[in-house]
């Protein structure tokens, strides 16, 4: 893969996609031996940049450097210069001056990562962007569905839920379609908009008219911090017409994937059973995250050595 | 004396274009004609070159007084004479807000002394542009405001609009409203379309400035106020802006230079470059063809430079946190020249002929005339660089390839600007 950033799956190639998930389904041995870790980025150093708050992905993104070796450095906005009214750019040029390798970041205005691409010389990932992208939970949500189903061209993939205020479903809209696949939505008239079928997917809204033929259902979290007043009525009233229970999920079929980028509101978008019943596979998309990050940052940092055999470390 | 030889002289107000010389005399048009004597006059060869009246921009922000490191009197009055205007009508929205006769006599005064174009003063609508009381707008007219106007402030409850207009009218004085929803716009960064649901920005719809409009029209319709229409930017503003006028409604309105030339994928194709964050937003394609359309049908009268200059502390921002505006004075011209694909007339029409109207100015090169005269070379082509005059940063026809340059610019007979 020849490129300095991974800004969102807007720009992404099919080819490059399915390079960062052939590579990540290799580097997910790492993870299961007993000394996780390979030298591959020894030496590198990776800054984790966030402004918004973040546990899993943080920790995802953390642990993949260091299974690689990577140095990595955490910046927290609440504990920053930023409280005292520091830009963004004044935050990255002291980064800069620090030499860092890559910064993954995570900011609430889409495009603070591009912004940041394209003015300092080091990688940029971007770790969710405003309402943009989070490109590193589609690759892995696309990862898990792969597993299960292989090819994805030509499957359907439902996502349900606050389509409009989800940068997880933008990048696995981009993402999907560029493999292939079929994407449905479904989701009350202010967050599943008509305009979303330029991106290239289907809007029908009723869950119940989008279970039937999804080989993959996608529920999305409800961000209550990002809903403008009057965008949604109550929780209740969103549970009933718009979650997934047991009974509705008796209209999809039997072999149906149910994921959900986490956390999850049980009650809301999912009810417990459904979240821990025998179609989720909501833990192994965690599971995978951790292996399409190390991917992503093997790619883009261009590590010396093959993941996966071959490393003295790793034996 | 100036005399400007051999230019292709370009007059809608007279039916003038042909090539001619012009001799400026005591600050105004002293004579046209063929093979004119120097007699001592400074010379400019305005051979291959055109000129035309001055022009005259009804949307600038001075910044002038409270912000004055975004732009001033002075820079902005240069800003402005590098483009080729001699007029400019300065927005009411400074700090303190121009909406007395005791302030707007101070900046009435000041700004006479301006170096490059004229600047006018425009008074504000309601006290503080904040919509609820009406402002001093006799004694600001009084004072020498040439215009009255919301500053591009949208939100003005419609009750008071329509006592403002009212109140407005007997003064005579154009209103400047600009047309928008102030609800609508306050959560959206750029036009809400396809471009925005792709980059995942929240978007403004285009209903906030159809809203805007139609509300404007009705109560133009209501009170008989003489109205001018900032900022029209959609397809069907358009549609709108044609039935009103049809009907006879006492309604101009204007388009942002740049509205013609840029659409909404300008935020997607620049990597969100904070540049591109304006109010109104960027347009899809099929709106910016019926804006061009409608310049040249004449059912958009004028273009506006829209000029809102804003600094790197401004601008150097995350692009939805960043303020809204871009400059324009000393890129209007060329902007709008490379939209009407070179119609020199057409040019005089929409940037000095109808804006000058709207402020009971007649934009005339006949003897007699208050001499303000733009001299350009309308076949030059040049890719737009950093501002030189204006403080501002954000321009966003920066790296474009624009037709049309300014060479002279002559406001009351004085040499204001000159390549």
């Amino acid at each position: 893969m020849r490129r300095k950033d991974m800004l969102g799956l807007r720009d992404a190639t099919a080819e490059e996609i399915t390079e960062i998930l052939d590579t990540a389904a290799r580097f997910r041995s790492v993870s299961e031996r007993r000394i996780k870790k390979v030298p591959t980025l020894r030496g590198r150093t990776v800054v984790t940049l966030f402004f918004e708050d973040s546990t899993r992905t943080r920790m995802s993104f953390d642990l993949a450097a260091k299974r690689l070796s990577a140095d990595t450095l955490g910046f927290s906005a609440s504990s920053s210069s930023v409280k005292k009214g520091e830009t963004l750019m004044d935050t990255a040029r002291n980064i800069d001056a620090m030499r860092p390798d890559a910064i993954i970041i995570r900011h609430s205005c889409a495009g603070a990562p591009h912004m940041l691409a394209r003015a300092f010389p080091w990688t940029v990932l971007n770790a969710g962007d405003g309402i943009n992208e989070h490109p590193s939970q589609g690759l892995l949500d696309m990862l898990t569905m792969r597993d299960h189903l292989g090819d994805l061209a030509g499957r359907t993939v439902a996502i349900v839920g606050d389509v409009y205020h989800s940068r997880v479903a933008r990048s696995n809209i981009f993402g999907l379609t560029k493999l292939g696949a079929r994407v449905v939505l479904a989701g009350p008239g202010t967050m599943c908009r008509r305009e979303m079928e330029s991106l290239g997917v289907e809007v029908r809204h009723q869950i119940e008219d989008v279970l039937p033929d999804a080989d993959v259902v996608m529920m999305l979290r409800i961000q209550r911090e990002r809903l403008a007043p009057g965008m949604m009525s109550t929780s209740r009233e969103y549970a009933r017409f718009y979650g997934l229970d047991l009974d509705k999920l008796q209209r999809a079929r039997p072999e149906v994937l149910v994921m959900h980028p986490g956390p999850i509101n049980r009650g809301v978008e999912l009810s417990p059973e459904v979240a821990d019943g025998e179609r989720s596979v909501i833990m192994e998309q965690v599971t995978n995250g951790v292996a399409v990050r190390m991917a992503l940052l093997f790619l883009l940092l261009g590590g010396e050595t093959q993941p996966g055999g071959g490393d003295d470390a790793a034996a | 004396m100036l005399l400007l030889r051999g230019g292709r002289v370009v007059c809608p107000a007279t039916g003038t274009d042909a090539v001619l010389d012009l001799r400026i005399d005591q600050g105004r048009v002293a004579e046209l004609g063929i093979g004119l004597a120097l007699d001592g006059a400074e010379l400019i060869d305005c051979t291959g070159l055109a000129v035309l009246p001055g022009l005259v921009d009804l949307v600038a922000d001075l910044a002038d007084p409270g912000s004055t490191w975004r732009e001033d009197l002075a820079s902005g009055s240069r800003a402005a004479a590098m483009g080729g205007f001699t007029t400019v009508l300065a927005s009411p929205a400074t700090d303190p807000v121009v909406d007395s006769g005791a302030i707007a006599a101070g900046l009435v005064e000041a700004a006479a002394g301006a170096p490059g174009a004229r600047v006018l003063r425009a008074g504000a609508l309601t006290v503080g542009l904040l919509g609820q009381e009406l402002a001093e707008m006799g004694s600001m007219l009084a004072a020498g405001c040439a215009a009255l106007s919301d500053g591009g402030i949208t939100g003005t409850d419609a009750a008071v609009l329509r006592n403002a207009l009212a109140y407005a009218r007997p003064f005579g004085a154009p209103v400047l409203l600009r047309p928008g929803q102030r609800a609508l716009e306050s959560r959206g960064c750029m036009h809400e379309g396809e471009i925005s649901m792709q980059i995942g920005l929240r978007g403004i719809p285009a209903a906030a400035e159809e809203i805007g409009l139609a509300t404007a029209i009705a109560l133009v319709r209501a009170t008989g106020a003489r109205v001018h229409l900032s900022h029209v930017t959609t397809a069907r503003s358009v549609a709108m802006l044609a039935s009103a006028r049809a009907e006879g409604l006492p309604i101009t309105a204007s388009v942002p230079a740049r509205h013609l030339l840029l659409t909404d994928t300008w935020v997607r194709d620049s990597g969100y470059d904070p540049a591109g964050r304006l109010l109104p937003p960027l347009r899809p394609e099929q709106d910016r063809q019926a804006l061009v359309q409608a310049l040249r049908d004449g059912v958009i009268d004028a273009v506006c430079s829209d000029h809102m200059p804003w600094t790197r502390v401004e601008k150097e921002l995350e692009f939805e946190q960043a303020a809204p505006g871009a400059l324009g004075l000393e890129t209007a011209l060329a902007a709008t020249l490379t939209a009407l694909e070179g119609d020199l007339v057409r040019l005089a029409q929409v940037l000095a002929v109808a804006p000058g109207a709207v402020l009971g100015q007649r934009a005339e090169l006949a003897p007699g005339a208050v001499a303000d005269v733009v001299v350009l070379d309308p076949r030059a082509e040049g890719v737009v660089a950093a501002p030189r005059a204006s403080k501002g940063c954000n321009e966003p026809l920066v790296g474009r390839t624009l037709r049309g340059a300014v060479v002279a610019t002559v406001v009351a007979g004085r040499l204001a600007w000159r390549a």
